[in-house]
């Protein structure tokens, strides 16, 4: 993929409105977006992509729940740079479990993709097969097991055929200091690499409580990085953006998983049974569910396709942060992000720029030049590979990326109709020794 | 120094499962040089159990003229079997915490194994080279920062007293790894850049307590599970990779950062140990390795180390693989063996072997892991012996029928480990 600032539009090609499915927005004219996800990263995300190219309007938003969808476009009103491209009408504001489908049938042309984790791959599916397919930007990582990843190929697969952009925020990959790196890298600087670690351990989370009105399921995922099937799991949550470093130098994932961990040190329990008592008539009974399943170390090895084994440490936990990558080859290393040691010295001295506004900028031009960025396949790849690191620690068992990529049944995520407001989904605490399905 | 008095070449020849329990041994004075090879080397055991015993009778196969003697041991039903095979006589087997004591007065004995349950053996091993006496020791030496000072402090003045020592990490005695180290160290794979080892297997024998059994006596028949006897698992088994790899690097690491925790074996039977650890260990020049250990049942088994260098890489147990490609095709003794026929014959040749130290640091390495798992911090090596006062040692007056409550298994934040304050972390990724 190309992340070098991206051709300019050069202007020749007027946007034609109304039933132009396949040159979706490609040339100088309005970009309508639509915004799933308006927590925090949600909003985050559509701020860059607002000051990423001064053509793009937000007509719709939605979100799980209907007051941070209203609140979401009270946010961006507010804000003096935005407000003029904030053009969401009252019936575009959408809510609900199924809020990513009726969002896909609207007239955006780009979705921002913000919402739980767990969600992102139906909602992909649903964006590129609408009756106006969009091009995606989606928040790491973009699916919690297996199914679906999967799920992320073939939505990748079909936007390649409809000409459909997808950028995902593992933003690292359009930082011109780590993209001129890889170059090097890959060009044999630092010899062939033998060894590589990464890193993304770090002091804990939020836990929040349910507020008024939500059922168990909706405070389940208002508290979505606690559960695995919504999150899946720091390690793909948070570390995939430092795996993805590493299969980037690798210039694919791993052939091979082994990995240990568990929860040590997560306990919420004064929360987690105000939460409990909140939906079982005052009762703290079995509390722990709500204290949620995710654990919260795990040390992995990731073996690479030429025998390369690397180390993946992550959690949450009162230790020392450990934050990064690091790459080894036999004629020097580098820390993955500026730098070269070794034969080949070198250090990046050119413009730095925020990744994470940079994403969206490569992601608009490449629209607006007809050349619409994939990214879905690598992303899933990443978001798998991470998956593949949790599910040998939960598991205990090795297994080669064949396996979890063709024979694997991993499918966390309740079937789509069974999503309504109700009861909460519960899976046990792994005890490190999963069967694998 | 008079040549020592012992068993004639006869008395070897008719096997050591006779008659032993009728000689008489005695006018034995003073350490001293062996001027024959089958000189009879005089064995006591301190710890009867599967190891002790298992080392009793490696050392008996590994070279002519050995005699077990005298065996020690807490429990009186774990040295019957030993003081059967080994005919040793009534007199000359001591049951109790301080039976290690009534063994080392015995003058007769010449050398003595040690293997109880490591968090002894900084104690039994200074008290040995005390009364002058050759060591074969099981691995790890301690499971304490206190005890790997003791054990370092004894090992030099055992290198004084011209005493042998040599420790069950017996791949250092294993031809195809000594093979394939003289080539590593050679550079037949370049300079080392990375490097992996594994302890990964099911779970082990525990013992259900009895009724009326006190703490201690539980907790000794147990040991395995209680850090300050075993250590931890990585202390206790996960050790032998470990100084593998400081064999190849012929260093030590600089730093470490481990994770880890309790997952699967929660049970209180299991004492307070965790089952599993994740290690980086940094060693000089920031070479990172990784290090990974796991007793969970069910699982891949997997022990095993591997060295990767700049021109090849090697399993350190027979291959070498790249530039230098290269595969042992000798024999390969078996090493429990090994490791007391080269202990024997040092001590015979008058160069007595002293694997104190070396032993000393890889266990020094296992316990810096486990602090930093149980802590979740980084740190370096140097901060852990300069500030680490740690003392899981036994104290002098433990009796087996004492009280002994099981501290919780680490967590860290609420774990404190000793030493620590905050600014030792390293700040860099």
């Amino acid at each position: 993929m190309s992340t070098t600032p991206a051709t300019k539009p050069n202007g020749a090609a007027a946007l034609v409105t109304g039933a132009m499915n396949t040159i979706h927005a490609a040339g100088s004219g309005i970009i309508k977006v639509g915004w799933l996800g308006c927590g925090d990263r949600g909003r985050g995300a559509i701020r860059q992509c607002l000051s990423a190219d001064p053509g793009t309007e937000v007509i719709a938003c939605a979100d799980l729940f209907e007051s941070k969808a209203i609140s979401g476009r009270e946010y961006l009103k507010q804000n003096p740079k935005y407000k003029d491209r904030v053009n969401i009408k009252d019936d575009q504001i959408f809510h609900g479990f199924d809020c990513h489908e009726k969002l896909a049938q609207t007239d955006c042309d780009l979705l921002v993709m913000a919402t739980a984790p767990a969600f992102r791959a139906r909602q992909m599916l649903a964006a590129i097969n609408a009756p106006k397919p969009k091009h995606i930007f989606t928040e790491k990582p973009v699916a919690t097991d297996v199914a679906g990843c999967r799920m992320v190929m073939e939505a990748s697969k079909i936007a390649v055929q409809k000409g459909l952009a997808i950028v995902c925020g593992t933003q690292r990959r359009h930082e011109f200091s780590r993209v001129a790196l890889m170059e090097r890298i890959h060009a044999g600087q630092i010899g062939e690499l033998v060894a590589g670690q990464c890193y993304f351990f770090c002091s804990g989370i939020w836990y929040r409580k349910a507020m008024p009105s939500m059922s168990e399921l909706e405070w389940q995922c208002h508290n979505w990085y606690h559960f695995t099937w919504l999150s899946g799991d720091q390690v793909c949550e948070q570390h995939v953006h430092n795996i993805d470093m590493m299969n980037w130098c690798f210039n694919g994932p791993p052939k091979k998983f082994m990995a240990i961990g568990g929860r040590q040190t997560r306990n919420y329990s004064a929360d987690a049974k105000e939460v409990c008592k909140r939906y079982n008539n005052g009762s703290d009974a079995n509390w722990e569910k709500y204290n949620g399943n995710i654990w919260d170390h795990v040390f992995a090895e990731m073996e690479y396709a030429n025998g390369a084994r690397c180390a993946s440490f992550s959690g949450h936990g009162p230790g020392t942060d450990r934050e990064g990558e690091k790459i080894v080859g036999t004629k020097g290393t580098s820390d993955c992000s500026s730098r070269i040691e070794g034969e080949n010295p070198w250090k990046y001295e050119g413009q730095h720029v925020n990744g994470q506004q940079q994403e969206h900028i490569d992601l608009l031009e490449s629209i607006r030049a007809g050349k619409p960025l994939n990214e879905g396949q690598r992303i899933a790849e990443s978001t798998l590979t991470a998956i593949g690191i949790r599910t040998a620690a939960y598991s205990g068992k090795s297994f080669s990326w064949n396996w979890l990529m063709n024979a694997s049944k991993q499918d966390l995520v309740p079937p789509q109709e069974q999503l309504k407001p109700g009861p909460g989904h519960f899976d046990p605490i792994s005890t490190g020794c999963d069967k694998l399905v | 120094m008079a040549k020592r008095t012992g068993l004639t070449r006869r008395e070897f020849l008719t096997g050591s499962a006779m008659a032993i329990g009728g000689l008489a041994l005695t006018d034995i004075t003073a350490r001293m040089a062996w001027a024959a090879p089958t000189d009879t080397i005089r064995v006591g055991v301190i710890g009867c159990g599967g190891r002790g015993t298992g080392a009793a009778k490696n050392c008996v196969e590994s070279s002519p003229g050995i005699k077990i003697i005298a065996l020690a041991d807490a429990f009186k039903d774990r040295l019957d079997d030993t003081k059967k095979h080994f005919n040793v006589p009534d007199n000359r087997c001591f049951v109790g915490l301080d039976a290690y004591k009534a063994l080392l007065a015995l003058a007769e004995v010449d050398m003595v194994i040690l293997a109880t349950p490591p968090g002894f053996r900084p104690i039994h091993f200074a008290a040995t080279i005390e009364a002058g006496k050759h060591v074969f020791m099981e691995k790890p030496v301690a499971v304490c920062p206190k005890g790997i000072k003791m054990v370092i402090a004894a090992s030099q003045e055992a290198a004084k007293k011209k005493l042998a020592v040599v420790a069950g990490t017996q791949r250092r005695h294993e031809a195809r790894y000594v093979e394939t180290m003289k080539r590593i160290h050679d550079g037949a794979i370049g300079t080392i850049v990375a490097a992996q080892c594994y302890w990964n297997q099911g779970g082990l024998w525990f013992k259900e307590r009895e009724q009326g059994q006190s703490d201690v006596e539980w907790q000794l028949r147990n040991w395995l599970y209680f850090t300050w006897l075993s250590g931890d698992h990585i202390c206790e088994q996960h050790v032998h990779n470990i100084d593998v790899i400081n064999w190849a690097f012929n260093m030590l690491p600089d730093e470490v950062h481990s994770i880890g925790g309790r997952q699967f074996r929660t049970e209180p039977k299991y004492g307070n140990i965790y089952d599993h650890f994740g290690t980086e260990f940094f060693y000089p020049g920031d070479v990172r390795t990784i290090s990974i250990c796991r007793q969970i049942d069910g699982l891949d088994f997997n022990a095993s180390e591997r060295v990767i260098g700049t021109k090849g890489w090697s399993d350190c147990g027979g291959s070498i693989y790249g530039e230098n490609a290269w595969k042992y095709s000798g024999a390969n003794p078996n090493p429990y063996v090994q490791e007391h026929a080269d202990l024997i014959a040092s001590i015979r040749n008058g160069t007595p072997l002293n694997e104190g130290q070396r032993v000393a640091e890889s266990t020094l390495c296992a316990i810096m892991a486990r602090e930093s798992a149980y802590s979740q911090q980084r740190f370096r090596r140097t901060w852990f012996t300069a500030k680490c006062n740690l003392n899981l040692l036994p104290p002098a007056e433990l009796k087996l029928t004492d009280a002994k409550p099981v501290p919780p298994a680490a967590i860290p934040g609420k774990y404190q480990l000793d030493g620590w304050v905050s600014d030792n972390t390293p700040k860099k990724a």
